[in-house]
């Protein structure tokens, strides 16, 4: 069963899709597939065999409307909507008006017998239920004058809800059709149950005990004929989901209120409804040998650069793991350079991200199971941008990003500057600040370095220990963490109270980096820095942040340059990095990814004359 | 994305970056002085001007012969001029130049930080971590040492505006006086010099084989040395406006000690050297990046089935023991002197064999 599918080609449905590749073609070849029997009994047995006998399989024996066929339908509780199994799909199986179609083998006379017996019971059950149309009276009628009443099977026609009467009434002219050919097959009892019975949509037909067991573990129903080799999969799937609820780790005063859910359908649902274009495509991967997980790669055709979307398409295929816990595996496996500290793919929880950067010709990516979508190709610039940018007034917009810039420039340096100037160049700065620190430092028996160390590493364990802590007590955190290490440190005369002030200003520029990817990788650039700037003072800290825009320039996002649009310089694409202009003036698209459609749908107010 | 062309990756506004940064790189710290030693007061503008044009004309040259040859190696283009043998000659002495000019810049680096950041620290230490860095730099890939140059270019041009603003309040008018009172002879020798400090240009010979269309190089050239000398220009003004001639031909750096005479408002920084330092550094990192690529470069064109790696190990020794050598400033000096007239010859030597053959053979036919 250890086969992986690999699916190509664009799916228009984004919900209840699970399974609608499962058919493509091309896969054939590469399938692991056991054919079904034909009895009955023994595919059950197969089937509970191949799944280890579970507990939670539900497995339920019945016949066909009134016929002597049997059949069984198949499901898995928990993760199956067992309303839609009961209601839509045995009780319609149950209690459908089907003439009894059998094998060729079996007599004429006796199939004849049977649709008449169904007839019969259908003329019965319409009887007794008062709520009829008018088709269905005379179609009452019309069989009543066939036969005698046969009262089988009719004990729950009174709850039969007005679907299955629909079904029924199809039926009826179908089985009239029947009467002149007697002898049906089982397959063509089985495409009726398809096309007549089952109220399910999206609902088709299987050949191989993979495909079979795989539509199975997703939640879907099975429902097996006996004698038949084909079986039936519906979409029945269910069990629990969270709703949709804020993100956590992006939240913003002014912008949507809607997150990421772990469920995919759910989430593309979510971008369906935000972009209503007919070019908005998905393309279904599968990853997870074992998982089985559906990954979706959400851009717009037309302006996404084809070639950018084929290296995304080709890295997914080479993904070979057990399973996918978060995205965040995804990233780590198809980003370009994975020794690199910089996120090359943006993770995000929000859909309005999502659907923006799709908008500018990048690529999403979603991962059944995860709540982070991931956004490619970027460039460090947009780690470092908010969505609640363009919400923002532009000035103001500007202005938060410009704080933001100057923010991680302090998360990323201050620490290490303080270090060089305290340890190498006192000189630099004002004469009265170095004796107030030096002052203050006085009782501290430890150099800079150790003391910066000292503080940063307690900053990151408290900071580590307020996420894994339960939320009941993580206002210890607080108390612990504010008072006892910040004000009982210094009084102790273990640290100065300027390394203090450096680290807590350090850590509080950190959470102003909207991304967790970049903040994660800022604190791990900063001890290089540190370590630089404890050997060579200011000289180290220059060489340390040469090297790292030397690593810069190097990395590539897709093959994109993860330094641009400052190198290659693209200047009519700063204005929407460094400064955020006004709406009426971004009417391009980012030049350097090189788009199909360079200009945006943005006139800047020209039409409005 | 399929991975961009081997050949043509880089556009003409990014040699006219590389070209500027290139020039303001090698002499900027220094070519007050030089120049100063040869003029009285600030007659020095006389040279460097003429020195600037002398440069934009040889620059002109270069670049429209190499430009004929689009996308194509320096070693394939005098093999085809000159003849394969002389094309060798020419590419070694190239590359003994350039390895001398990357030693020369690790140590003038190393000197730099020694006397103004820290006297105590072994003066093999600094250089050694920063030829490190510079190794690191060259094994990426070369599209990256251009974007790395790009990226570093505001920075550079803001960083030396504020360096020639800033002293403004220190200008004395009186230090530009007399004019016009260097004799002729002095004269010749500064614009000599002059010439020198814009050597920088060569590099296109090299660079225009990954020039996405070079048609334009020549112009690109022509505006990258523009720049360095209307830049050169400024600050040598406000170096003589600042010290006077005889202070400013004494120091060793004075476009350096430009910046430690300066106070900045605010009270934040003591030493405005301090930020002055940080984008020195980061000049004549790109200018050693540059001149070691170059080594590499030529080396590879050489030695085809070369591994760059190996290459880079077997020269970084090298450049560090040869960065080691002089002993004081005196050496130093000399050592820059040289290296501008070796540069000058070669440039002079290249200038005249291809433009001869240029125009006897004609331009690129395959």
């Amino acid at each position: 069963m250890s086969m992986r599918y690999i699916f190509t080609g664009n799916s228009n449905k984004p919900k209840n899709n699970n399974t609608n590749n499962n058919n493509s073609p091309n896969n054939k070849g590469e399938e692991f597939s056991i054919t079904i029997e034909k009895d009955l009994a023994k595919n059950i047995e197969t089937i509970k065999t191949m799944l280890g006998n579970p507990s939670d399989l539900v497995v339920r024996e019945t016949k066909v409307g009134s016929t002597e066929t049997k059949c069984a339908i198949l499901y898995i509780s928990g993760i199956t909507n067992s309303d839609l199994v009961n209601n839509n799909i045995l009780k319609a199986v149950q209690s459908s008006k089907i003439q009894s179609s059998q094998n060729k083998d079996q007599s004429n006379n006796n199939s004849n017998q049977s649709s008449n017996d169904q007839k019969n019971n259908q003329s019965n059950k319409e009887q007794s239920n008062n709520s009829q149309s008018s088709d269905n009276q005379t179609s009452s009628n019309k069989s009543m004058n066939q036969g005698t009443n046969n009262s089988q099977l009719n004990n729950d026609s009174q709850s039969q809800n007005s679907q299955s009467n629909n079904n029924n009434q199809s039926q009826n002219s179908q089985s009239g059709n029947e009467q002149s050919n007697n002898s049906q097959s089982n397959s063509t009892l089985l495409d009726q149950i398809l096309t007549e019975v089952i109220a399910i949509t999206d609902s088709k037909k299987v050949k191989t005990l993979d495909e079979l067991s795989f539509a199975l573990l997703s939640g879907n129903s099975i429902f097996i004929l006996d004698g038949e080799q084909t079986t039936l999969i519906m979409d029945t799937v269910g069990g629990e989901k969270r709703s949709i609820d804020e993100p956590q780790s992006e939240s913003v005063i002014r912008g949507s209120r809607v997150g990421f859910v772990e469920n995919i359908n759910t989430n593309l649902s979510l971008i369906r409804k935000e972009i209503k274009d007919p070019n908005l495509r998905f393309d279904i991967h599968e990853i997870g040998r074992r998982s089985k997980q559906k990954l979706a790669v959400c851009y717009v055709a037309g302006i996404v650069n084809e070639d950018i979307l084929d290296e995304v398409n080709r890295r997914l295929k080479t993904i070979d793991i057990d399973f996918a816990p978060d995205s965040g595996v995804v990233e780590q496996w198809i980003e370009d350079s994975f020794l690199s500290p910089f996120p090359q793919i943006l993770d995000t929880e929000r859909p309005d991200r999502l659907t923006y950067n799709i908008l500018q010709g990048k690529i999403g990516i979603l991962v059944d199971g995860s709540p982070f979508g991931l956004i490619t190709p970027i460039t460090l610039g947009d780690a470092l941008l908010s969505i609640e940018d363009y919400n923002q007034r532009w000035l103001l917009g500007s202005l938060l990003r410009f704080l933001r810039y100057i923010s991680a420039f302090i998360a990323v340096f201050l620490p290490a500057i303080y270090v060089a100037l305290i340890a190498y160049h006192p000189g630099m700065i004002p004469s009265q600040l170095t004796f107030s620190i030096a002052a203050t430092r006085e009782n501290v028996p430890f150099p800079a370095i150790v003391e910066v160390l000292l503080m940063a590493v307690t900053f990151e364990i408290l900071q580590e220990a307020g996420i894994r802590m339960p939320k009941a007590i993580g206002a210890t955190i607080g108390i612990v963490g504010g008072i006892v290490i910040g004000e009982v440190a210094v009084s102790a005369g273990i640290v100065g109270p300027a390394t203090v002030i450096v680290t807590s200003l350090t850590g509080i520029a950190t959470f102003t980096i909207p991304n967790n990817s970049l903040a994660m990788a800022v604190r791990v650039i900063r001890y290089a820095l540190l370590i630089g700037a404890s050997i060579l003072g200011l000289y180290g800290i220059i060489l340390v942040f040469i090297l790292l825009a030397i690593h810069v320039v190097n990395l590539k996002s897709m093959g994109i340059p993860y330094s641009s649009p400052f190198a290659p310089y693209f200047l009519g694409d700063l204005k929407n990095l460094l400064i955020r202009a006004p709406i009426t003036t971004l009417t391009k698209r980012p030049p350097y990814l090189k788009t199909d459609d360079i200009k945006k749908i943005n006139d800047g107010g020209q039409s409005s004359k | 994305m399929k991975p961009t062309l081997t050949h043509g990756f880089i556009s003409d506004r990014d040699i006219m970056i590389t070209v500027t940064t290139n020039i303001i790189g090698i002499t900027t710290l220094t070519f007050p002085r030089i120049i100063a030693e040869d003029t009285s007061a600030a007659d020095g503008w006389v040279p460097i001007l003429i020195g600037g044009c002398i440069a934009c004309f040889l620059a002109w040259l270069i670049a429209k012969i190499a430009s004929s040859f689009p996308n194509q190696s320096f070693f394939n283009f005098t093999s085809y001029l000159l003849s394969k043998p002389i094309a060798v000659i020419i590419s070694v002495l190239f590359i003994l130049h350039f390895i001398l000019v990357s030693s020369y810049q690790v140590r003038e680096v190393s000197v730099l930080a020694h006397q103004y950041l820290f006297d105590k620290t072994p003066i093999q230490v600094i250089s050694l971590s920063f030829l490190l860095v510079v190794v690191y730099g060259v094994a990426g890939s070369r599209a990256g040492i251009f974007r790395l140059i790009v990226l570093f270019y505001p920075t550079v041009i803001v960083g030396l505006l504020l360096l020639t603003l800033l002293p403004i309040g220190l200008f004395k008018l009186e230090n530009l006086l007399p004019i016009f009172q260097t004799d002729f002879e002095g004269y010749l020798r500064a614009s000599y010099s002059g010439v020198h400090v814009f050597l920088g240009f060569s590099i296109i010979l090299f660079y225009i084989e990954v020039v996405k269309e070079p048609k334009n190089t020549p112009k690109m050239a022509i505006k990258g040395i523009l720049i360095a000398v209307i830049f050169s220009l400024f600050l040598f003004l406000v170096c003589v406006g600042t010290f006077g001639n005889a202070t400013t031909s004494n120091l060793f750096f004075p476009s350096f000690d430009l910046s430690r005479a300066v106070e900045i408002p605010g009270g934040f920084f003591e030493r405005f050297d301090v930020i002055v330092f940080v984008i020195w550094t980061m000049i004549l990192f790109t200018t050693t990046l540059i001149s070691f690529d170059l080594v590499i470069l030529l080396m590879m064109m050489l030695f085809k089935k070369a591994n760059k790696m190996k290459l880079i190990y077997f020269l970084s020794p090298l450049v560090f023991l040869l960065s080691s050598l002089p002993v004081n400033y005196i050496e130093l000096t000399t050592i820059g002197r040289f290296l501008s007239n070796s540069m000058l010859f070669l440039i002079i030597l290249i200038t005249i064999l291809l433009g001869i053959t240029y125009k006897v053979k004609g331009g690129n036919q395959n």
